[in-house]
């Protein structure tokens, strides 16, 4: 299920887009995996039907899902190497956030670095789950 | 100029008064096939009358109207079963049983799906034997929607749907039209004062000010480039004079928030490079964006 605010500034699309896009780089939804009708995705999110068929054709245009007509929409094969890449776009956002958060407080990179460090540590003994990075 | 197989809704510089001002002075509006539109306003804007016209139970007193290509107001009912229409006011006799009422709709209209309404009617809890002055204000609404969405029309015009209406009743709706639009590629035009209900189905909002359409526009582009940029640490003092096409300016001691529409040149990188300051930017939420845009705009009542 993806959660989705109406009443956020983050457009219903975005939202949706990045959610369906964090599952595909997580693996949660593998390579070839078909993804819900535009029909269906729609009914169950209750939201307007463009708006999920605006986050297939995004999704489309950057290579993380291809369409075949007539019979549904897939999560596309991609390089590791695109993956890779696209992970890292994908985490941009928070680590801008984050230094701009620790200039603000006056913390430097050394510091910074040592306490992702400890987060890191911590969470990979908990039996290695991985954080959201909402 | 699109034809009217792409624009299911469009009025042209029309023109209407009431013995008295004008209620509608060259208003304007298309709305794209399979669109939800929002149409938004303050009271006494004028949707009703151009919702009102759009169902030709009024004539423009100049300008032109074309719903699915026809003009409304003078068309037959073979044109007309297309287009669904729910009032703001409930306009059925308060002892009629909701049976009759159901019956002549079933009378009138060829494509009038009667499993469909029996389906609703179940949902929303009401009994095609009760009387119409006998249910509550929201069950009327209720009995309104079912009646104007129960001949799976092309387009469908909503007045105020949510007004009386409980939550769960509003989203029951919502989701109707939704499944509507699903299922017969309907196009949506409803007014409304509750602007979550925007924003949850809505991809393309109007507002109305003073009887003309002022802003039409997709709510993702709206969002995607509207943002409050709150600026600090300025190098060379508080810049006293406000950005050219800028929304709204507040200034404290330390500081400045402006509200402005985000472009390829104009970012939040941009300003905080154009005032030597730091900036950070949110995106606002439909409901900001109406103030931020009637304060700009002059929205007027």
């Amino acid at each position: 299920m993806f959660l989705l605010n109406p009443t956020s500034g983050v457009p219903l699309y975005l939202q949706l887009q990045q959610q369906l896009q964090q599952r595909i780089l997580s693996g949660q939804l593998p390579d070839g995996a078909p993804l819900p009708s535009v029909r269906e995705l729609s009914a169950q999110l209750h939201i307007n039907p463009l708006t999920v068929v605006k986050v297939y054709q995004n999704l489309e245009k950057t290579g993380f899902v291809e369409t075949r007509r007539g019979i549904g929409s897939f999560v596309s094969h991609q390089s590791p190497a695109l993956r890779m890449d696209a992970r890292r776009r994908q985490i941009g956002p928070a680590i801008e956030q984050l230094v701009v958060e620790a200039l603000h407080l006056g913390l430097g990179q050394e510091e910074i670095q040592s306490l992702l460090a400890e987060k890191f540590l911590q969470y990979q003994s908990q039996s290695g789950t991985k954080p959201n990075d909402e | 100029m699109m034809n009217d197989d792409e624009i299911p809704i469009l009025a042209q510089n029309v023109r209407r008064a009431y013995d008295g001002p004008l209620v509608l002075r060259d208003f304007s509006l298309s709305v794209k096939k399979g669109s939800i539109y929002g149409f938004l306003g303050r009271n006494g804007s004028g949707k009703t009358t151009a919702l009102r016209m759009l169902a030709g139970l009024i004539k423009p007193g100049s300008g032109e109207v074309r719903v699915l290509g026809f003009n409304p107001f003078t068309a037959g009912a073979a044109e007309r079963q297309w287009l669904g229409y729910m009032s703001e006011k409930a306009t059925i006799p308060p002892n009629t049983r909701l049976r009759s009422v159901l019956n002549l709709g079933r009378a009138l209209y060829p494509t009038w799906d009667a499993a469909l309404v029996d389906s609703l009617l179940a949902k929303y809890g009401l009994s095609p034997r009760r009387r119409f002055a006998a249910l509550s204000q929201g069950q009327q609404r209720l009995v309104g929607f079912v009646a104007a969405i129960a001949p799976r029309p092309k387009v469908l015009l909503l007045d105020e749907p949510a007004a009386n209406l409980d939550v769960v009743a509003r989203r029951e709706i919502l989701d109707d039209v939704l499944a509507l639009i699903r299922d017969c590629e309907c196009t949506v035009l409803f007014s409304t004062h509750i602007l979550s209900d925007v924003e949850r189905v809505a991809d393309h909002i109007g507002i109305l000010s003073n009887g003309s359409l002022r802003v039409s526009e997709s709510l993702d582009s709206l969002k995607d480039s509207i943002r409050q940029v709150h600026c600090f640490g300025f190098k060379n003092g508080i810049p006293r004079e406000d950005l050219p096409g800028s929304f709204r300016t507040v200034r404290t001691r330390e500081d400045l928030t402006v509200t402005l529409r985000t472009d390829a040149t104009l970012t939040p990188e941009s300003l905080a490079q154009h005032w030597s300051c730091q900036c950070e930017s949110r995106a606002l939420g439909l409901e900001d964006i109406f103030v931020e845009l009637s304060l700009n705009q002059g929205i007027l009542p």
